[in-house]
């Protein structure tokens, strides 16, 4: 039992005093009162700061070291003032470009700067550019807020180039056509060679410039049987092979035998009526005919009808 | 009077019809789903004296127009990669840090990703003492960086009453 005897114990009984218990253990616990917090910073900055000093990387928004009166929240019944920007989530929330003002960037800039070449003088214009350098090599990077680093879209690469790039002769041009197929386009005559069949960038650039040079030197082969094609296999209208040359040379040479000439050796190169006329022709028939071709087709041949009949000795026909 | 009723109909549903293809094309709900709906809306009581964060008083379905997201991350854009992971990941940072953080956070952990890095943001309340609170900083960072793989930084901001967080009372 827990009591405490009294010296002055009067009577029978003891007699317990409860308070002089209390009073005897009682010991006022001083109250813990927490040390004030500091003021916030941005109450002490000097106007003239370095600030990417300050901010000099990605960070969340903290309102005591950003010296601002933003605000960000709204109340849909207009009664509250949007919160300021203490205790203010919605401004931790967004992304801040705080560590990007115009001065941090211009010393990004100027400290990358010596890493940097200067642009050649000869590659002013988008031109001279495609002339010197016509083969485009197009790669993607990806970049996503993950561990992962590596993207399986990145190993895709593109090749694009002009045709007309490449020194080839007719043979050649119509046969790389040919093997190309729909990845030549007729519009714009431009080359796009997409390689992604390997698991990575590097080897399917390899593969691409492989594939570069394949087609080139394939086209560049004639085989044997390529020498049985006839007028009907063609898949174009050569006027060079045509009839119509023939005709042409014989309205020309006339009253010469068209036979006796050589048809093959004579060049029409100089011959401004005939490039006119085979122009036409040839669009005709490989473009279709449509109004303007052969309304071309019309003045060539009224051009060369008149000019050739001018020639002639009119007498000489009637006969 | 029944071809009259029959031809009124015909016309509501051609109007109706009209109405369908020249506005957008809505996800639509019906009125008993309308009614019933429930997450994140809170009761008001007689007194007003329910306290709401910013974060509460506003509808899920005003984020993006007065509220932003609570994680930040490339996952659900097209052809985003591991989205589910992210999730996942997202849930457990969430409780990690409610659970070590004991009774602290006054505001949704907001996870922002970038790159690979994680930054957990939110709003403490200054109930412990400073060297608690950089060992707890220190703490979560170094056991989630080790659990994820990747750099995971807490960028927090105190606050000295849990009241300075609460928007409104309903």
């Amino acid at each position: 039992m827990n009591c405490i005897e009294h010296e002055n114990i009067s009577g029978e009984f003891r007699v317990f005093d409860v308070r002089s218990n209390k009073r005897k253990h009682a010991h006022v616990q001083e109250k813990y009162t927490r040390p004030p917090a500091n003021p916030p910073r941005e109450k002490i900055m000097p106007t003239d700061q370095d600030w990417p000093s300050v901010w000099p990387g990605p960070r969340t928004f903290h309102p005591a070291s950003v010296p601002l009166t933003v605000r960000q929240g709204m109340d849909k019944n207009q009664k509250i003032a949007p919160p300021s920007k203490y205790a203010n989530a919605e401004l931790m929330k967004i992304p801040n470009f705080l560590h990007l003002t115009p001065p941090a960037v211009k010393r990004h800039c100027d400290a990358i700067k010596k890493f940097c070449t200067p642009w050649p003088n000869e590659l002013d214009t988008d031109e001279n550019i495609n002339k010197h350098f016509p083969l485009k090599i197009i790669t993607n990077d990806y970049c996503y807020s993950s561990p992962k680093i590596r993207d399986p879209k990145a190993r895709v690469v593109t090749f694009k180039f002009p045709l007309s790039a490449m020194t080839l002769n007719n043979h050649a041009e119509d046969k790389i056509k040919r093997l190309l197929g729909e990845r030549f386009n007729q519009e714009t005559g431009e080359v796009t060679l997409v390689t992604d069949r390997c698991p990575m960038r590097r080897q399917n650039y390899d593969y691409n410039m492989y594939l570069l040079v394949a087609l080139y030197y394939e086209s560049m082969n004639v085989e044997e049987w390529e020498a049985e094609k006839q007028e009907e296999d063609m898949e174009y209208y050569d006027w060079e092979k045509n009839p119509s040359k023939k005709a042409y040379i014989a309205l020309k040479y006339w009253p010469k035998p068209v036979d006796e000439i050589k048809i093959d050796e004579i060049s029409l190169e100089n011959d401004e009526k005939a490039q006119n006329y085979k122009e036409a022709v040839t669009d005709l028939f490989n473009k279709g005919e449509t109004t303007h071709n052969l309304f071309k087709y019309k003045e060539a041949v009224l051009k060369i009808v008149n000019d050739e009949f001018q020639n002639l000795d009119v007498g000489n026909m009637c006969q | 009077m029944i071809i009259l009723s029959v031809n009124k109909s015909l016309r509501l549903i051609e109007l109706c019809a009209v109405k369908q293809f020249t506005s957008y094309r809505n996800f639509s709900l019906t009125s008993v789903c309308e009614a019933h709906k429930q997450a994140g809306k809170y009761r008001t009581t007689r007194n007003r004296s329910r306290p709401l964060t910013y974060e509460m008083a506003n509808l899920p379905t005003t984020i993006a127009h007065y509220k932003s997201w609570n994680s930040w991350n490339t996952s659900c854009m097209f052809e985003g990669v591991r989205p589910a992971e992210t999730a996942v990941e997202d849930e457990f940072i969430r409780k990690f840090i409610t659970g070590t953080w004991h009774n602290l956070f006054v505001s949704e952990i907001i996870i922002k990703r970038q790159y690979n890095i994680i930054r957990v943001a939110g709003i403490i309340y200054r109930g412990i003492q400073q060297r608690k609170m950089y060992f707890l900083i220190g703490y979560s960072e170094e056991l989630l960086s080790y659990w994820l793989q990747c750099p995971v930084k807490l960028e927090l901001q105190t606050v000295s009453s849990r009241k300075d967080v609460i928007f409104k009372y309903i």
